[in-house]
C-alpha cells in the first residue's frame, strides 16, 4: 500500500503562505546583479570638499575603513568557444601599418586576449620606427568618446539610411568634393576613382600641416609635385634649416632611425648636423652645431648657403655669427658633396626653391634625396582648397565629403571653411571623433580605429604595406573606402574591396587559399614590382626671384615660428591624455602650450623666468594683424632673441565637441572647467591660421608680431625645474668626436673623457712614495662587507643607454607608460612634482658658467652656483633617460622596514607592491629620485576621473594584464619590465633552450627608434649589453656613491666642428 | 639622614611641614577646577579635534593631501616626528639621570617632566602611523608569524629600529612614571572623601600602604630603573638621527648626528618642560616648590645642551668644506643660501644665538625671560629638523629632479592638531594627577626646606 | 589561649621615629613593619629589613631580552628566509651584528624594565584592585605608624605598651585580632 506521507520542510509550506508560494515559484531567486553592484560608484569614490570640516570629518572615517578594503573585484567571463590562435596570457602580435596623414610606420600590434594593447616597430620587415605619437595611439582606440554609429543631422541612424542620404546628397547641382588628407591607399584611391566616375566628385588633397611650398618647388624645379624621400642613413652633412626632421617634420619616424646610423662613434666616422632655427626643436637641441637666427632670416640663410657652395646669387645680410656657421655649414657640405643634404621647415616658397638649389648643387640629387614619381607624402594643395572655400562660401558646393582631416580645427581660415560648410548643401565626415568638421557636417560617417580594419598603405614603390585588424570593431563604425564605394553605388565590404585591388579576380571563396597574400599579412606588406621609373631632371626656373624675396625680408621687434611638439603633432590626439602628460622632450611641460621666448626678451619685459609649482608663468598678449591670444610665456634656452614661438595642435574642441574627456582642462577637484558660458575649456589655444598664407601656401612664421606682458599668470607644470647639471659630471658624461677618437684605443675607465671616479684612500696607491690627494682608489674597488654573488651566478639583467644615439624623442617615455600601466595624474598633480613615470628623460642644458670660471673670474662659490643654474643663451643640450638604476648595492633596499623592496638573484631591484606600507624612506634614499609613489587611489579618485584610463570603463581595457595597477599608497617604480623577462624565460624553458640574447627586452629599448637602449643579460658574455660594459664609453652614473647600478651608460660624443 | 649645606639656596620655600605638601599638591584635586584651566583645555581640545579631523581626512584621501613629491617623500610628517621624540627626551633624562647624579632640585618638575614626555612621544608616535601610505597595514612593521609564511621584517633598517626605540622607551618611561605615581595616588585616596573618587585612586594607587619593605623596594627599582632610562634616552634619539645618517642623501649621511640630535634632543625638551612649568606654578600656585632656582637650574642645561648644538652645527659646516665631496658642499652651501635659507637662519638665530643670552644671570633667573626663551628655542628646534629633511632632500645628487616642497593646510592641520592633543593631555594631567612626586619631596623638606636650613644655621650659629 | 594584639604606635615626625625605633630594638622589641608616607632612610637596619634582589633580577631579564632578540634576528634575517637586501651580507650573524645592536639593545632594556617592574608590583602584592592595609590613612600624608605584634614578642601587651609609651609618640591603638 502506498505510503502517502508528506514531508515538509518548514511551517510556511505546510501552510503555503503566499511569502512561501513566491519563493518555491523562482528556483533561482534573483540577487543584486554583479553589475549593478560595480556600478556604484561609491564604492571607489573617496570625495570630500575641503573646506567643509564637517563633511570631510564624516565622511574620512568610512573612507578610512573603506581604504582598508583592498580586495579587487576581478570579473572573468570564460570564452563559450576559444578562438583557436588565442591562449589566455599568451600575446599575439599582428603586422599591421600607421598612418595618420603625417606619420606613416609599420609596426607590429601586440594583443592580449584579442584587445590590443601595445604598439611597436616592425623591425623585421618594415621601415620606420615608432615615435610618441604612434605607440600611444592605442589609447584613442577605446576612447568612449568616439562615435559609435552614423549620423545623420546629429541623430544617431543606420548605415543603410546614411547611405541613402549621402547618395542622395551627392545629386545636387555645384561641386561634389571630396576633401581628404594625402591618400596612401591604394584601395581608397580605387574607391574615389569610383566615386569620381559614378557621381562626378571631384578630390581635393589638404593636408593639417602643409608641405606644398615642399612639393611647389619641387614641381618648379623638376616637375613632379612630391615631397622628395631625404635619405638620412646616407648624408655626412645634414643642415636643417628649422626642420625638425627629429621630432615632427617630414617622414621623421624613418628619418631618425635612419640618421641614428650615422651616428656611431665607434663606425669610427661621425655625420655632422647644423642647425638654424629661432626656438630650440628636437633636432636643434641633437645638433652639433646650432644657430640661432629669426625666422625672416632664414630665406637669407639658405641664400648664403648657396652662394658659398656654388657662388651663386649675391651676398646677403647677416649678422656675422650667423654667418661664421653659415660659412662653416657650407664647407662641410662642400666636403661631404653629394653625401650633404639640406632640409628646410619652412612652409616657404622661396626658401625652399633656393635649398632645393643647394642640394642640385651639392649633386645630392639620387644620393640623399631621391624623387619618386609617387607614391609621396604631404600631397595636400592648399590652393586648391582655398579654391574650394571660396568655392562653398558662394554657394557653389552641393556636396562635401570630409575624410581624414579637421579643416574646421586647422584650415588657414577656419572661419571661412566654416562660413562655407552652413552653405554646402550636403557634407558627411568620416572622423572618428564629433570633431570641429564633422559636428558641422549635415552626417557622419564614422571610420573604424586604425587597429581595427584592413586598409593597404603605400609610400614605398616597391612594397603595399598592409593594416589588419587587431579586434573586432567596437563601435558600428566603417572603412571610408567601404563608405566611398557604398556611395558610388558599388557596396563591397572592406575585406572584399581591399583583395579585390590586388587581385581583380578575387572571390570570396578564395579567403585562405592565396599563399602570396597570406605571407603578405603576415609580413604586413606586398611586394610589388614596379617599372623602372626615370630619374628626375632639372627644368627649373631661375632663381632671381626667390633670392631677391628672401634678401628683402624685414623682421618686427617681434617674430614668430609656430612648431609642433614631439607629443601632440598637429593635434589629432588632443584627447589622449598620455600624449597630453608626456613631457615635452625639450620644455618639459606637459598639457599646455605656450609662448617660448629668450630669457633676455622676458626680462626686458619683467616676465616671471623661473616657472616652479607655485611660481606660475606670465601670460603675454599676442598679436597678429586683427588676430590676438593669449598665452603664458615659457622662458627657452637657445631661443632667438626676438623671436617667441608656439606649439599648434592645442586649443582643440574649442566648441565643446565630443573629442575625448582629456582634451579639456580641469580643476583641481578633478572636473571639467567651464567657461562663462559654460563651455568646456580646451587645452592650450590653436594657433592654425595665425600665420599669413604667402602665394597660396601656408606659412608657418610671422615676420611681425607683438608681445606684450598683460600682467596675469598661468600655472605651467613642468617634470623638470632645474635644466643644468651644475657640472656635476658623474651625472652626465660629454666629449667630441675628435677627442673621442684622441682617445679611442684606450680601455674603459683610462679616457680623459670618461675617468672611472676615484675615491682617496690613506695608503700610498699611485707608488709615489707619500699619502697625498693623487693616491684614489675606483670607486667600484671599495667594498665594506662580504658580497652576494652577482656575476656568472644565473641571469643578470642590465641596460646601456647610449647618450650619443638618445634623442631625447620620448618614445620610451610613452612605451613604458602603456606597457606599465602608469597612471596619468594631470596637470596638476604634475605641477606639484608628482608625475608618475616610471622612464624620464632628463633635459640637460650646458651652462656658461662653472667652478673653475667662478675661480677665474674671482666671483664666489655662492654665486657661481647661482649663475650655474642659469642655462647658457645658446646651450648645448644631453638628453639622459632616467629610470631605476638597480643598483646591486641599492640604497633603498636597505632602508625599507619591511622588506618590500628587495634584490632579486637576477640583480633586478624588486618592488613588492602588496607588502609595501608606504614609509617612502626608499624614495628619499634613492640618489636618482626614479621612485614613484601613489599618492592618492588613482584608479577611483575624482581627481583624475577625467584623464586616467583606469577610471574610464571602455578605456581601461588598454591596460596590461601582464602587470598589476598599483594600489594607493605603496611605492612604485621602474622593473626592468619583470613580466617580458619572466616571459621570455618561459618561452625559453618551454622549447628547452637558453635563453637567446634579445629574446627579452624591456618596452623602453624596444621602443627606442635609435636603438640607444640596449638590455639583456650581463651573465651572457655573448649578449650585447655584456658587450657593452667593455666600450671605453661606459660609466655609470654617480659612480662614486658606491652603489653599483645595473644600468650603463655611454658617454655622449658631439661632432662639434673645430672653432 | 642627608645633611646639606646651608648655604645652599632651598629648594623648597616657605615653612612647609609634610602635611602642607600634600595640601599644596592634593588640594587643587579635590577643589573644583579653576577658570584658567577650563579655557585652556577648551581651547586646546578644539585644535585637538581640528587635528584629527585632518588627521583623517589624510587617511581616507592619500597622503597627497600633504605637500610632499617625488623629491620630497618627508617633510612636515618627519620634522614632526622628531620634533615630538626630542621633546619627550627631557622627562626621562630629569627624571632617570638628574637621580643618578642626586639632583635634589629634580623632584620638584620630574613627575610634570614625565608625564610631559610621555605624551610628547605619543604624539611623536601618531607621524610614523599616519606618514605611512597604507596605516591599515602599519603593524607589518613588526616580526609576526603570519599566513604568508616565511615573510619577516628587515632588521638592516633603520625604520625598524625606530619601531624598537620608540615602542621601548614610550613603555619604560610610562612605567618608571607609573611607579613614582603609585604612593602619590595612594596619599590621594586616603585624602578623598567622595566614594567614588576614593575608589578611582584607590584603583590606581594598587593598594600601597606605604611599608618600610615596599619603599625600599621602591627606591632600588627607581634606581635601577632610572640606571637603565639613561642610555635608553640617549640610544633612542641617536637611533632616530641614524634615519639620517645611515642613508646616502648629502646633508643626511653625518656621522656627528647621534650625539648632536641627543644634545638637540635634551635642548627642546627642557625648553619644553620651562614653558609647560611657568605656566603650571602659577595656576597651581607651586611658586614655593618650582621657582627661581629650578628655573635656572634648567636654563644652565638650556646653555650647554644649545652650545653643543651650535657647536655641531659649525661643525657640519666645516665637514662639508672640508670633505672635498661637491655633492656634501652644496648640500651645505644650499642650505644657508638656497631657496630655504630663510628656515636656515631662523634655526641658527633660535638655537644657537639665543640660548647664549642665559649667560647673563639676569636672564637666566628672570621667568619671563625664559618663558619667552623656552619657545623661541622650540621654534628653532622645529626648523633644524626641517632644515636637515627637506634642504637635504630638495636638491640632492641628480639636479634633474631638484624639486620644492610646499605645505599645504593638511601639513598645518595636523601639526597644530597634536599640540592641540599634547596640551590637552596636559591639562588633564594637571587637573587630576599628582604634580608633585610627593613622597620624594618631602625626603628632602628638611634637608632642603628653606625654613629647616634656619633652624640649622641658627642651631649652629647657637654654639 | 589569650587573644593576640597589635599595636598601632604613631609618630607625627620621621626623627622621632627612628628613635622610638632604636629605643624598642634595644629592648628586645620585634617592630613588625612601618608605615610611612615616604621611605624613611635608615630605618630598614633597625627593624631588620633585608636588601632587596630586585636588581639582580633586572639583570637577568635583560640577558635574556639579550639572547631573544638575537636568537630572533639571527632565525628571521638568516636561517628562516635570507634575503639579499641592498647587497648587505646575510650569510651568518657576526656578518650582520652592527646592523643588529641597535634592536639587540633596545629590546634588552624593554626586558630588563618591565620584567623587573612586574616582579616588583608582584612581590609587593601591589597590584590593580588591591585593597590598601595601611592602619591609618594619615600614614600616606604626613603620619608615621609602628606596627608591632604581641605574638612577636616574649613580652605581653601591657609590657609592650609601656616600653612604648617610653617614646615620643603621638597616638597610641591596640586592636585584637585572631591568628
Amino acid at each position: 500500500m502506498a505510503d502517502n506521507k508528506i514531508y515538509w520542510s518548514g511551517l510556511e509550506e505546510l501552510d503555503r503562505t503566499p511569502e512561501f508560494e513566491r519563493i518555491e515559484s523562482q528556483e533561482f531567486p534573483a540577487e543584486r546583479p554583479a553589475d549593478e553592484f560595480l556600478a556604484d560608484d561609491r564604492l571607489q569614490r573617496a570625495n570630500t570638499g575641503r573646506r567643509d570640516f564637517l563633511k570631510f570629518m564624516g565622511f574620512s572615517v568610512t573612507a578610512a575603513t573603506l581604504a582598508a578594503c583592498e580586495t579587487p573585484v576581478v570579473k572573468s567571463i570564460p570564452y563559450t568557444n576559444k578562438p583557436e590562435e588565442i591562449t589566455p596570457g599568451v600575446a599575439n602580435y599582428y603586422a599591421s601599418t600607421f598612418y595618420d596623414g603625417h606619420d606613416f610606420v609599420n609596426v607590429l600590434v601586440k594583443t592580449r586576449e584579442g584587445r590590443p594593447i601595445f604598439v611597436k616597430s616592425n623591425t623585421e620587415t618594415g621601415f620606420g620606427r615608432v615615435n610618441a605619437r604612434v605607440n600611444a595611439s592605442v589609447l584613442g582606440l577605446y576612447d568612449s568618446a568616439r562615435l559609435q554609429a552614423p549620423h545623420l543631422n546629429g541623430e544617431a541612424t543606420t548605415w543603410p539610411s546614411l547611405d541613402a542620404a549621402v547618395s542622395k546628397g551627392l545629386t545636387g547641382s555645384g561641386r561634389r568634393v571630396l576633401l581628404t588628407g594625402t591618400v596612401m591607399s591604394p584601395s581608397m584611391k580605387r574607391a574615389i576613382s569610383a566615386l569620381e566616375a559614378s557621381a562626378g566628385v571631384e578630390h581635393v588633397q589638404c593636408d593639417a600641416v602643409s608641405y606644398s611650398a615642399t612639393t611647389e618647388a619641387m614641381r618648379a624645379d623638376y616637375g613632379r609635385r612630391v615631397f622628395p624621400s631625404y635619405q638620412f642613413g646616407k648624408a655626412e652633412t645634414v643642415v636643417s634649416l628649422n626642420a625638425d626632421f627629429l621630432g615632427t617634420w617630414g617622414d621623421n619616424v624613418w628619418y631618425t632611425a635612419e640618421w641614428a646610423k650615422t651616428r656611431r662613434p665607434e663606425d669610427g666616422a661621425m655625420s655632422r648636423l647644423h642647425a638654424f632655427e629661432s626656438g630650440m626643436s628636437l633636432t636643434g637641441s641633437n645638433a652639433d652645431s646650432r644657430t640661432r637666427v629669426k625666422p625672416s632670416e632664414q630665406g637669407r640663410v639658405a641664400a648664403a648657403l648657396l652662394r658659398e657652395i656654388s657662388g651663386q646669387g649675391a651676398a646677403v645680410v647677416l649678422d656675422e655669427t650667423v654667418m661664421a656657421s653659415v660659412k662653416a655649414a657650407a664647407a662641410d657640405l662642400k666636403k661631404s658633396g653629394a653625401k650633404g643634404l639640406v632640409v628646410a621647415g619652412d612652409n616657404d616658397l622661396a626658401t625652399q626653391r633656393i635649398v632645393s638649389a643647394i642640394n642640385r648643387a651639392l649633386d645630392a640629387v639620387g644620393t640623399t634625396i631621391e624623387l619618386h614619381e609617387n607614391p609621396s607624402l604631404h600631397q595636400g594643395d592648399d590652393k586648391a582648397f582655398a579654391q574650394l572655400v571660396s568655392d562653398m562660401n558662394a554657394g557653389k558646393v552641393a556636396a562635401l565629403l570630409v575624410d581624414g582631416i579637421n579643416p574646421s580645427y586647422h584650415a588657414a581660415d577656419a572661419a571661412a571653411f566654416n562660413a562655407g560648410l552652413e552653405k554646402v548643401g550636403f557634407s558627411v565626415s568620416t572622423a572618428l571623433f564629433a570633431d570641429e568638421t564633422a559636428s558641422r557636417c549635415t552626417a557622419m560617417a564614422p571610420a573604424h580605429h586604425w587597429l581595427e580594419g584592413w586598409n593597404d598603405l603605400q609610400i614605398d614603390p616597391n612594397r603595399i604595406d598592409l593594416v589588419q585588424p587587431a579586434i573586432q570593431p567596437l563601435y558600428d563604425t566603417r572603412q571610408p573606402a567601404e563608405s566611398l564605394m557604398a556611395w558610388a553605388g558599388q557596396p563591397a565590404d572592406g575585406y572584399t574591396l581591399l583583395r579585390q585591388t590586388h587581385s581583380a579576380a578575387y572571390t570570396a571563396d578564395a579567403m585562405y587559399t592565396d599563399q602570396n597574400w597570406n605571407t603578405g599579412v603576415h609580413n604586413g606588406f606586398l611586394a610589388v614590382t614596379v617599372p623602372e621609373e626615370t630619374p628626375a631632371v632639372y627644368t627649373g626656373a631661375d632663381l632671381g626671384g626667390a633670392l631677391r624675396d628672401v634678401a628683402a625680408r624685414k623682421g618686427g621687434t617681434f617674430e614668430l615660428d609656430v612648431y609642433r611638439k614631439v607629443a601632440i603633432g598637429d593635434g589629432q590626439q588632443a584627447g589622449n591624455p598620455m600624449l597630453q602628460e608626456t613631457p615635452d622632450p625639450i620644455t618639459k611641460t606637459t598639457w599646455d602650450n605656450y609662448v617660448t621666448m629668450a630669457r633676455v626678451d622676458m626680462e626686458a619685459m619683467g616676465l616671471n623666468t623661473y616657472i616652479a609649482q607655485e611660481e606660475p608663468a606670465s601670460v603675454v598678449k599676442v598679436t597678429v594683424g586683427a588676430k590676438a591670444l593669449e598665452l603664458p610665456a615659457f622662458p627657452q634656452p637657445g631661443q632667438t632673441p626676438g623671436t617667441v614661438g608656439i606649439a599648434l595642435g592645442y586649443g582643440r574642441g574649442g566648441g565643446n565637441e565630443a573629442i575625448g574627456k582629456a582634451a579639456y582642462q580641469v580643476g583641481e577637484g578633478g572636473d571639467h572647467l567651464a567657461d562663462a558660458e559654460g563651455n568646456l575649456v580646451p587645452i592650450g589655444k590653436n594657433v592654425f591660421g595665425l600665420a599669413p598664407v604667402v602665394d597660396g601656401v601656408p606659412s608657418r612664421a610671422v615676420y611681425d608680431v607683438s608681445i606684450e606682458a598683460t600682467g596675469e599668470t598661468y600655472p605651467l607644470a613642468c617634470t623638470q625645474i632645474q635644466h643644468t647639471y651644475m657640472g656635476r659630471d658623474s651625472v652626465v658624461k660629454e666629449t667630441s668626436f675628435d677627442d673621442y677618437l684622441a682617445e679611442a684605443g684606450v680601455k674603459r675607465g683610462d679616457a680623459s673623457w670618461n675617468k672611472t671616479i676615484g675615491l682617496n684612500v690613506h695608503d700610498d696607491i699611485n707608488g709615489d712614495g707619500e699619502i697625498n690627494a693623487l693616491d684614489k682608489k675606483a670607486a667600484g674597488e671599495f667594498d665594506m662587507w662580504h658580497e652576494h654573488a652577482v656575476d656568472g651566478v644565473g641571469h643578470r639583467w642590465g641596460m646601456a643607454i647610449d647618450l650619443t644615439s638618445c634623442i631625447g624623442c620620448s618614445a620610451c617615455v610613452t612605451a613604458c607608460h602603456i606597457e606599465n600601466n602608469v597612471p596619468v595624474v594631470g596637470k596638476d598633480e604634475v605641477r606639484r612634482h608628482r608625475d608618475m613615470h616610471w622612464m624620464r628623460i632628463d633635459r640637460f642644458y650646458a651652462s656658461d658658467w662653472n667652478m673653475e670660471r667662478g675661480e677665474a673670474e674671482g666671483v664666489g662659490v655662492i654665486s657661481t652656483y647661482g649663475k650655474m643654474e642659469e642655462p647658457g643663451a645658446n646651450p648645448q643640450t644631453v638628453h639622459m633617460p632616467m629610470m631605476c638604476q638597480h643598483c646591486n648595492h641599492a640604497p633603498c633596499e636597505t632602508v625599507c622596514p619591511v622588506a618590500a623592496t628587495t634584490h632579486s638573484n637576477e640583480g633586478v631591484n624588486q618592488m613588492t607592491y602588496n607588502r609595501c606600507i608606504g614609509t617612502r624612506y626608499c624614495a628619499n634614499n634613492c640618489p636618482f629620485k626614479v621612485r614613484r609613489f601613489n599618492w592618492f587611489h588613482y584608479p577611483g579618485y575624482d581627481k583624475f576621473q577625467n584623464f586616467n584610463p583606469a577610471q574610464d570603463a571602455i578605456q581601461r581595457m588598454v591596460l596590461n594584464p601582464d602587470v598589476v595597477v598599483r594600489s594607493r599608497g605603496v611605492m612604485e617604480k621602474c622593473s626592468l619590465c619583470v613580466q617580458r623577462t619572466q616571459g621570455a624565460k618561459l618561452e625559453a624553458k618551454k622549447a628547452g633552450t637558453p635563453l637567446e640574447d634579445g629574446s627579452a627586452i624591456t618596452a623602453c629599448a624596444e621602443a627606442c627608434p635609435t636603438n640607444a637602449i640596449t638590455f639583456g643579460d650581463l651573465n651572457d658574455n655573448a649578449s650585447e649589453v655584456r658587450a657593452t660594459y667593455d666600450n671605453n664609453r661606459t660609466y655609470h652614473a654617480l659612480e662614486e656613491v658606491g652603489i653599483q647600478p645595473n644600468v650603463a651608460y655611454l658617454t655622449k660624443v658631439r661632432n662639434t666642428p673645430k672653432a | 639622614m642627608q645633611q646639606e649645606a646651608a648655604i645652599r639656596e632651598p629648594l623648597i620655600l616657605g615653612n612647609k611641614s609634610y602635611k602642607d605638601i600634600t595640601d599644596d599638591v592634593v588640594g587643587p584635586i579635590q577643589g573644583k577646577a579653576p577658570l584658567g584651566w577650563k579655557i585652556m583645555i577648551t581651547i586646546s581640545s578644539v585644535i585637538a579635534f581640528y587635528g584629527v579631523g585632518c588627521i583623517l581626512y589624510l587617511i581616507g584621501t592619500g597622503i597627497g593631501v600633504w605637500g610632499l613629491n617625488k623629491t620630497v617623500g618627508w617633510a612636515w610628517d618627519i620634522t614632526n616626528f622628531v620634533w615630538w621624540v626630542g621633546i619627550g627626551h627631557a622627562g626621562t633624562l630629569i627624571s632617570a639621570v638628574l637621580l643618578l647624579f642626586r639632583q635634589k632640585w629634580r623632584m620638584a618638575i620630574n613627575r610634570s617632566a614625565e608625564a610631559m614626555t610621555i605624551f610628547a612621544v605619543i604624539m611623536a608616535a601618531v607621524f610614523p602611523g599616519i606618514h605611512m601610505g597604507r596605516i591599515w597595514v602599519s603593524y607589518w612593521v613588526l616580526p609576526l608569524p603570519n599566513q604568508f609564511g616565511s615573510l619577516w621584517v628587515n632588521f638592516n633598517s633603520p625604520l625598524l629600529w625606530d619601531v624598537f626605540a620608540i615602542s621601548t622607551y614610550f613603555s619604560v618611561s610610562l612605567v618608571f612614571w607609573y611607579i613614582g605615581l603609585i604612593p602619590d595616588f595612594a596619599t590621594i585616596r586616603d585624602r578623598m572623601t567622595k566614594p567614588l573618587q576614593k575608589k578611582i585612586y584607590g584603583f590606581l594607587s594598587f593598594g600601597w600602604s606605604g611599608r618600610a619593605k615596599h619603599w625600599t623596594r621602591f627606591e632600588e627599582v627607581s634606581l635601577v630603573l632610572a640606571g637603565i632610562a639613561t642610555p635608553l634616552v640617549f640610544s633612542v634619539h641617536s637611533i632616530v638621527s641614524m634615519d639620517f645618517a645611515t642613508s646616502v642623501i648629502p646633508g643626511w649621511h653625518t656621522t656627528i648626528f647621534p650625539p648632536y640630535f641627543v644634545s638637540g634632543a635634551v635642548f627642546s625638551g627642557f625648553a619644553m618642560v620651562q614653558t609647560l612649568l611657568l605656566i603650571m606654578r602659577k595656576t597651581m600656585n607651586l611658586e614655593n616648590y618650582i621657582h627661581t632656582k629650578h628655573v635656572e637650574y634648567m636654563n644652565i642645561v638650556i646653555i650647554v645642551t644649545g652650545s653643543i648644538v651650535g657647536v655641531a652645527y659649525l661643525t657640519e659646516l666645516f665637514i662639508s668644506w672640508y670633505s672635498g665631496v661637491e655633492y656634501e658642499s652644496y648640500a651645505f652651501i644650499n642650505r644657508f643660501s638656497g631657496p630655504y635659507s630663510m628656515s636656515y637662519w631662523i634655526m641658527m638665530t633660535c638655537n644657537v644665538v639665543s640660548p647664549q643670552l642665559f649667560w647673563f644671570k639676569k636672564i637666566r633667573r628672570s621667568l619671563v625671560a625664559t618663558f619667552a626663551l623656552s619657545i623661541v628655542v622650540n621654534i628653532g628646534m622645529w626648523f633644524e629638523r626641517y632644515v636637515i629633511i627637506v634642504t637635504s632632500l630638495h636638491r640632492d645628487f641628480d639636479p634633474s629632479s631638484w624639486g620644492e616642497f610646499h605645505a599645504t593646510s593638511i601639513d598645518v592641520g595636523v601639526f597644530v592638531g597634536t599640540l592641540g592633543i599634547f596640551f590637552t593631555l596636559f591639562l588633564l594631567f594637571a587637573r587630576f594627577f599628582p604634580v608633585l612626586a610627593l613622597n620624594e619631596l618631602k625626603t628632602i623638606l628638611k634637608s632642603s626646606g628653606e625654613e629647616h636650613k634656619r633652624i640649622q644655621s641658627d642651631g649652629k650659629s647657637n654654639h | 589561649m589569650e587573644s593576640k594584639k597589635v599595636l598601632h604606635v604613631m609618630y607625627d615626625d620621621d626623627g622621632k621615629l627612628l628613635e622610638a625605633a632604636k629605643q624598642l630594638v634595644a629592648k628586645g622589641i620585634q617592630v613588625k613593619d612601618v608605615y610611612s608616607p615616604f621611605p624613611v632612610h635608615g630605618i630598614d637596619p633597625i627593624i631588620g629589613v633585608k636588601r632587596t634582589r630586585l636588581a639582580i633580577a633586572s639583570f637577568m631579564y635583560a640577558m635574556t631580552g639579550t639572547s631573544l632578540a638575537l636568537f630572533g634576528m639571527w632565525y628571521f634575517m638568516i636561517q628562516d628566509w635570507p634575503m639579499n637586501i641592498g647587497g648587505k651580507p646575510s650569510f651568518s650573524l657576526i656578518q650582520n651584528l652592527p646592523a643588529f645592536v641597535p634592536v639587540t639593545f633596545e629590546f634588552s632594556v624593554l626586558c630588563g624594565a618591565h620584567g623587573m617592574a612586574l616582579t616588583y608590583l608582584l612581590r609587593n602584592g601591589t597590584l590593580p584592585g588591591m585593597p590598601a592595609s595601611n592602619p591609618d590613612p594619615r600614614t600616606t600624608d604626613d603620619k608615621f605608624v609602628m606596627e608591632i605584634l604581641t605574638e612577636e614578642n616574649e613580652l605581653d601587651a601591657a609590657a609592650l605598651e609601656a616600653a612604648v609609651n617610653d617614646t615620643d609618640l603621638l597616638e597610641l591603638s591596640i586592636k585584637e585580632y585572631t591568628a
